[in-house]
């Protein structure tokens, strides 16, 4: 079995702070221009 | 209740709503890394099935009601559309992202290349572009009549790029790989990675869910609040 865990915790990594940092910003306000 | 009282609340509710979203997909993290098994062939990078599968399957969500809420504004004119369209865009945009992310990742260990310009890969990107040239047309023009009806068709056009880019595999020599769930016939997946693949998109459709109401309440407390200004201009 190939060896690669090293990406998988990358990508788990990287979309967590995408989401994290999107809900901290929505929820501290946003543009909220429409 | 004011209506501006009402969006209040709604943010508040919404914001909950999204703290409960992160507490699952937390849960997702535990359930796909520690409970469910490693795919024997892809080894662990195949684990990234269960946050990029869900998050294209939402974008794919968003962008499909992008192109509806954008259509029936173009008949109604109702503004509370556009602001449902325009939070539909900003929220499938961050889903959009994590998609172009967590791709290249998964792709550099099985397919030897972080990228490659095949069909799939190349539609996606031009969406990511689109949607990106719909939220900067929207700060661009000022008269909000105009800015709504210019939004919808570049809405609209982005939308009919999902089921191009839902059936670029079967239409196309590519790299990426074949659904395994939506599929004709039955879902090629073993019952346990079944399980955390549903598990997850449940989780992803809820968090966009609450992320999509708070953005909305938002936008129409933001709008609510400048009318409210101008009619004491007026006044």
């Amino acid at each position: 079995m190939p060896d690669n865990g090293g990406f998988t915790v990358a990508a788990y990594i990287a979309a967590a702070v995408i989401y994290l940092c999107y809900a901290i910003y929505l929820v501290r306000g946003g543009r909220a221009k429409g | 209740m004011t209506p501006i009282e009402a969006l209040e609340r709604a943010r508040r509710r919404s914001a909950v709503w999204i703290g409960v979203g992160l507490l699952l997909m937390a849960a997702v993290y535990v359930r796909a890394l520690a409970f469910t098994p490693v795919e024997a062939v892809q080894g662990p990078a195949q684990k990234i099935f269960y946050i990029h599968v869900p998050s294209a399957w939402v974008a794919f969500l968003a962008f499909g009601i992008l192109g509806v809420t954008s259509a029936v504004y173009l008949f109604l004119k109702d503004p509370r559309l556009d602001l449902f369209a325009a939070s539909t865009a900003e929220v499938g945009m961050v889903f959009t992202t994590a998609v172009l992310v967590t791709g290249p990742i998964w792709g550099k260990p099985i397919w030897g290349t972080w990228w490659t310009w095949d069909a799939r890969l190349t539609l996606t990107l031009f969406l990511w572009f689109v949607i990106v040239a719909y939220l900067v047309l929207r700060t661009a023009v000022h008269e909000p009549a105009q800015r709504a009806r210019y939004s919808a068709v570049l809405g609209i056009l982005g939308a009919l790029l999902v089921p191009f880019i839902y059936v670029s595999v079967y239409l196309f020599r590519t790299m990426h790989p074949m659904p395994v769930v939506l599929r004709p016939g039955k879902p090629t997946l073993p019952g346990e990675m079944l399980a955390t693949l549903l598990f997850s998109v449940a989780v992803f459709t809820l968090f966009f869910v609450a992320l999509l109401w708070h953005r909305y309440a938002l936008a129409r407390l933001a709008d609510a609040r400048a009318r409210a200004e101008a009619e004491r201009a007026d006044a």
